[in-house]
């Protein structure tokens, strides 16, 4: 509930509009069930004054039943607009938070949730609390109000009136909706997990489908899709079972509170309590009422998955960065001279050492080549030097000073990076380019993008440089995306240059020849180099090669 | 970084609106079932107004008490719950078709991928299929179990209302005559319009979201350039632009809904106000202007239903485009293909069983064969040409090394030696016999293979070496891990072979994938093995130890490998270099030193690996 509450109050810009939507929700609610209720009273004082021949004042209630109808309609409209534009508005606020939280935390604290899978529940998430406001707080405060109203209004009729729809609006309200979410619980988390494990089961196929089809053990494999398909069809039946009773419950409940109001009020009619039109008029009035709990039920059930999310969304959001800035930042030295004295490094505290003892010179200009296998912490180096994690042992020293005096931002201006995995944006190949330099000029583009060999590439494609990558234009294969992510790190005027395993994924022959090129561009602008790779070869160039283990 | 959304054309083609009518046959009397339970409910709910008016009538007009109506009243009561069950029912219905079509939609799809083969799955294609298969698959359910119905209800209720409506008072039927045909169609006149944009603002909402998860996925790369701070601006206009666009879309998109409820709300308040009069004149009895007041607002009712349902429609309508376009991709043409040559013309597609040395079954023959690949030619449907005339004997028994660039036409020819792409022209004959007039699922009972990442499924270890063998027993399958020198690490796991193995063999390194891999190989025994060489980061000891696995199981079988190591290069018996989808050599590693500059070139760019 407490980050329920935070929700909220992130949102507090906003309340205005959200004000405004649940206003206009309210009064359109209560023009229905007035026009139901109004209509009628009216056609039965109608009747009544037609038989008995006497006049009355048709004016007020024909011009009420108007009035509601126009109120209903205008207002359903004006809700549905207000609070899709609250909606909007707070979607923008929590992304923006959202991101400004997670920014200081990449990557360090961020490489726990690189899995596909967790990313896209965190998306999920975010789209989860957006709905909070339509979905939840709307459905809840107007319910809760109208129910106050209505009760009220009944109560200058019969206190047993009011009793009667008070109960059956909590029982349609809130103990339906808390019933079968209690009963549909265990169904539902295990729908969940089958769904999961269906979509595992699916990814595996799919990538291998291959080996199932020469192995051929295909048919097993979609027998055993069906055959998960057809359990999560049976948890999914159970919830719709529920959700059936639940519907019709409702349902009744609504027609109970009717027939409850006749038979209580059918004396009342006899004993001139309350005046003939005024039954037909409660019957319309508490049939129409439930509109109130209606959307309850859903509300209820997003009410969980809310908090699940707020929960993991918070806590992700509350996590210290791995690195805390200086309050007064040394100004980062014109040569990037670092020197290394017994660094260490480990992951955990009571973890094993993935850095242990590394001393290293490592001046402006030289070539150094890292090499190990995977796990040997060659990676954990590239994460100190950027200032992206901090060695849990010995000292990083930049210019003689510790790197704990540098600024991290103004440290990484002055650094270029092709990093293991590399990321593409989806958007055009010019602007992934120029994320390293604003202002590079065409002529600069195509001479980096020439230097890392995918130069012609580009111009093969039918948009050139502006032809998009990813999802909404044309897939780079990982090869190619490498070469751009290297022709990227080459834009950026550093003064050192990263490159972590930077022709996995080439063929030899290109391999070889952008490495030639990258050390030419490297002599070129002066730059150091760090190479961190996992193959021996083409080691002969670099001043310095370190063996990791 | 500015990362608009790409502007693209999008209509909602027919053959996705016929595709999901289609599908309905699916769920077989469920729909059907669906919808007369909820007739049913609906000519009930006459019933019950029609019991209703007759209560409120005789106690304000013929000064019944509550003991004279009780017996309308229980009748009432028992309605109302006989309608509560059929809320129920219908709701029973409706899901079990919804199901029905689920199943069958997911059975159709998965067995088309199958067909289909991996030649054409390729990655992005897997992670869409996907969700395809299972999100796509999912939100057909909505479709199916409320809009179809949801559809006949509107069509049918309501008439059945106007029925007894005009019974009863023709004007209040005339009202409902005349506003009923103008609430759909003043929906297709404003909803034609919007439901493109509508349709396009669906599409950016979902792009947004994929811009938010990319710069969130890309947040170390936008770190790295300094630009992490002030993407956060980006997000913050991007998200603004969409409100705006979105918000424009909207309060044209909601006239649609404005429309609906006007004349349905507007139209009941004039029949209260028609009816009042008329009571009031004394030209109408109470009895009927109540029971009439009572059906108003249930004969717009289904109409109103039908707005709701519309997201229905257009989820079910995304998530179909995707699976017509799978379900639509012709198959291979396999056996079928028409003959190239002429003296297979006999060859019928029921002659699957081979003549010798294929002839026998599968595993127990002990034959080899050669095979003869003769001037194929293989043209990507995008145009690329990825093999021309490539024409390639491969011996029996041998092990035959395949090298080449990238684009060089590799993995396209294991694809075609494996079947999952047929040849444009050209044959490959297996032993005298063309590879067209096998099927191909016999074909791969001669077949092994190992691809350059080899996939784990959920299951444990053993199931997983058994995939081509699921009948081996536990012996076989560690004699199998033995030779693939696997054995040794798969003791030490947790519960040795029944270890269960993770999504993507998680735990495992890519040498013991690799391994698992091999073993599957081992216990499946096929005299044709194929090999795409891994080239991913393996530490040097597993490395060997694949390798050493390699060559044993090379020994007593025909090995095809794609070759990235020098080392397997030259302990080939011979090497294939592709240069642009033909062979530019043949021969030993000595040999082809000598004769061909391209292998030259190739042994300087991998020399310093060695």
């Amino acid at each position: 509930m407490n980050d329920l509450l935070r929700l909220l109050r992130l949102f507090k810009p906003y309340w205005n509009w959200a004000a405004l939507g649940m206003g206009l929700s309210f009064i359109t609610l209560l023009a229905n069930v007035g026009l139901m209720a109004v209509s009628g009273w009216f056609i039965t004082a109608m009747a009544m004054a037609g038989v008995a021949g006497a006049s009355m004042n048709y004016f007020t209630p024909a011009a009420l039943i108007r009035l509601a109808a126009i109120v209903r309609t205008a207002g359903r409209y004006g809700e549905r607009l207000v609070t899709h534009e609250a909606t909007f508005r707070m979607l923008a606020e929590l992304r923006v938070w959202f991101y400004e939280r997670i920014e200081p935390l990449a990557p360090a604290v961020l490489e726990q949730y690189r899995s596909g899978d967790v990313l896209s529940r965190i998306r999920a998430d975010i789209d989860t609390l957006n709905n909070v406001y339509l979905r939840l707080l709307v459905p809840v405060v107007v319910a809760a109000l109208a129910t106050l109203v209505f009760v009220v209004v009944l109560l200058f009729y019969h206190p047993l009136l009011a009793l009667l729809e008070l109960s059956l609006l909590l029982v349609a309200g809130v103990l339906i909706p808390w019933l079968m979410n209690r009963l549909g619980h265990e169904a539902g988390q295990q729908s969940v997990e089958t769904a999961a494990q269906l979509r595992s089961v699916l990814v595996s196929d799919l990538q291998g489908m291959g080996e199932l089809l020469v192995y051929g053990a295909a048919d097993d494999h979609a027998a055993h899709v069906q055959q998960l398909s057809q359990t999560l069809a049976a948890q999914q039946q159970t919830l719709s079972r529920l959700n059936g009773v639940a519907q019709g419950a409702l349902g009744l409940c609504a027609n109970l509170a009717m027939w409850g109001m006749l038979v209580l009020a059918i004396p009342l009619v006899r004993d001139h309590t309350i005046a003939p039109p005024e039954l037909a008029m409660l019957a319309l009035f508490a049939l129409a009422s439930f509109e109130a709990v209606l959307p309850l039920p859903l509300a209820f059930q997003s009410l969980g998955e809310t908090l699940a999310a707020a929960r993991r969304i918070f806590s992700l959001a509350d996590q210290a960065a791995a690195v805390s800035e200086p309050a007064h930042p040394l100004p980062v030295p014109e040569r990037l001279d670092f020197a290394l004295r017994d660094v260490g490094f480990r992951y955990q505290p009571q973890g094993d050492a993935v850095l242990n003892g590394l001393t290293l010179d490592f001046p402006q200009g030289h070539k150094l080549a890292i090499v190990g296998v995977t796990g040997a912490g060659k990676s954990t180096l590239t994460s100190l030097l950027l200032r992206f994690r901090e060695p849990t042992s010995g000292e990083l020293l930049l210019g003689g000073q510790a790197i704990a005096h540098y600024s991290g931002e103004a440290l990484r201006q002055h650094i270029a990076v092709v990093p293991q995995q590399t990321h593409l944006f989806n958007t055009t190949l010019r602007e992934n380019l120029l994320l390293a330099k604003r202002d590079a000029t065409d002529a600069e583009l195509e001479a980096v993008c020439d230097t890392a060999l995918i130069h012609d590439f580009i111009t093969q494609q039918p948009g050139g440089y502006a032809t998009w990558v990813g999802e909404t234009g044309v897939r780079l294969s990982g090869g190619q995306a490498k070469r751009v992510a290297i022709a990227r790190a080459l834009l950026k005027p550093a003064r050192l240059l990263i490159l972590d395993e930077p022709t996995e994924g080439l063929d030899p022959e290109t391999a070889t020849q952008v490495m030639v090129n990258i050390l030419a561009h490297v002599a070129r602008n002066g730059q150091s180099l760090l190479l961190i790779t996992h193959r021996a070869h083409g080691l002969e160039a670099m001043d310095q090669v370190l063996h990791l283990s | 970084m500015t990362t608009q959304s790409q502007p693209k054309p999008h209509k909602p083609a027919p053959e996705i609106l016929t595709a999901l009518k289609g599908w309905k046959t699916h769920s077989g009397f469920w729909l059907k079932a669906a919808v007369a339970i909820g007739l049913t409910s609906g000519l009930l709910l006459i019933v019950q107004a029609w019991l209703l008016a007759n209560v409120v009538n005789a106690v304000v007009f013929a000064e019944a008490s509550l003991a004279d109506v009780m017996p309308s009243l229980w009748g009432l009561l028992a309605l109302f719950l006989l309608r509560a069950g059929l809320a129920w029912a219908s709701e029973q219905a409706a899901f079990h078709a919804a199901v029905q079509v689920k199943l069958a939609i997911r059975a159709q799809l998965y067995q088309k991928v199958q067909q289909l083969g991996s030649a054409w799955l390729t990655g992005e294609r897997s992670g869409d299929l996907l969700n395809t298969l299972s999100d796509g698959v999912e939100a057909l359910e909505a479709y199916y179990a409320r809009y179809i119905p949801a559809m006949s209800l509107m069509a049918l209720v309501p008439l059945a209302i106007l029925v007894f409506v005009l019974a009863n008072d023709w004007l209040s039927a005339v009202v409902m005559l005349v506003t009923a045909p103008l609430i759909p169609l003043f929906m297709i006149l404003i909803g034609k319009g919007t439901e493109k944009r509508n349709q396009q603002q669906w599409q950016q909402l979902a792009r947004m979201s994929a811009h938010f998860l990319d710069v969130i996925q890309g947040l170390t790369t936008l770190k790295l350039f300094n630009a992490s701070r002030s993407e956060a601006q980006v997000v913050a206009q991007i998200s603004d632009q969409y409100r705006q666009s979105t918000m424009s879309v909207l309060r044209v998109a909601f006239l649609s809904s404005f429309a609906l409820e006007f004349f349905a709300t507007v139209s009941i308040a004039i029949i209260a106000v028609l009816i009042g009069f008329r009571l009031f004149w004394g030209e109408m009895d109470f009895l009927y202007g109540f029971f009439v007041l009572l059906l108003a607002p249930e004969f717009y009712l289904p109409l109103r239903n039908m707005g709701t349902q519309y997201h229905a429609r257009m989820a079910a309508i995304g998530a179909a485009e995707k699976m017509v376009e799978v379900l639509n991709t012709p198959n291979s043409p396999h056996p079928s293909l028409p003959p190239q040559g002429g003296k297979e013309q006999d060859v019928h597609p029921s002659s699957v069983l081979l003549p010798s040395p294929l002839a026998g079954e599968g595993l127990g023959m002990g034959g080899m064969f050669g095979v003869t690949i003769s001037n194929i030619s293989f043209t990507y449907p995008d145009a690329r040409t990825a093999l021309s005339n490539l024409s390639l004997d491969i011996h029996p028994n041998e092990t035959l090394a395949i090298v080449g660039a990238s684009g060089a036409g590799k993995t396209t020819l294991i694809n075609l030696l494996m079947g999952f792409l047929q040849p444009q022209s050209g044959q490959i004959l297996i032993g005298d016999t063309p590879l067209t007039a096998i099927a191909p699922e016999i074909w791969r009972k001669h077949l092994a293979w190992l691809p350059q990442k080899p996939q784990l499924f959920p299951g444990t270890v053993a199931d997983n070496i058994r995939l081509g063998n699921p009948t081996a027993t536990l012996t076989q399958v560690q004699a199998a891990a033995e030779q693939a020198y696997a054995a040794e690490f798969i003791v030490k796991l947790p519960q040795g072979y029944d270890t269960l193995i993770g999504e993507a063999g998680q735990g495992l390194s890519g040498g013991q994938v690799q391994r698992i891999a091999l073993a599957r190989a081992f216990l499946k025994d096929a005299p044709l093995v194929i090999l795409d060489e891994a080239t991913a980061n393996l530490d040097r000891a597993s490395e060997t130890l694949v390798q050493a696995g390699v060559e044993r199981l090379a020994q007593g079988r025909t090995l095809v490998m794609i070759a990235h190591r020098l080392r397997t290069v030259q302990t080939a018996d011979r090497i294939v270099v592709l240069d642009q989808g033909t062979v530019s050599a043949i021969g030993t590693h000595a040999e082809l030193l000598e004769s061909s500059p391209l292998y030259q070139q190739m042994q300087a760019a991998y020399g310093g690996e060695a």
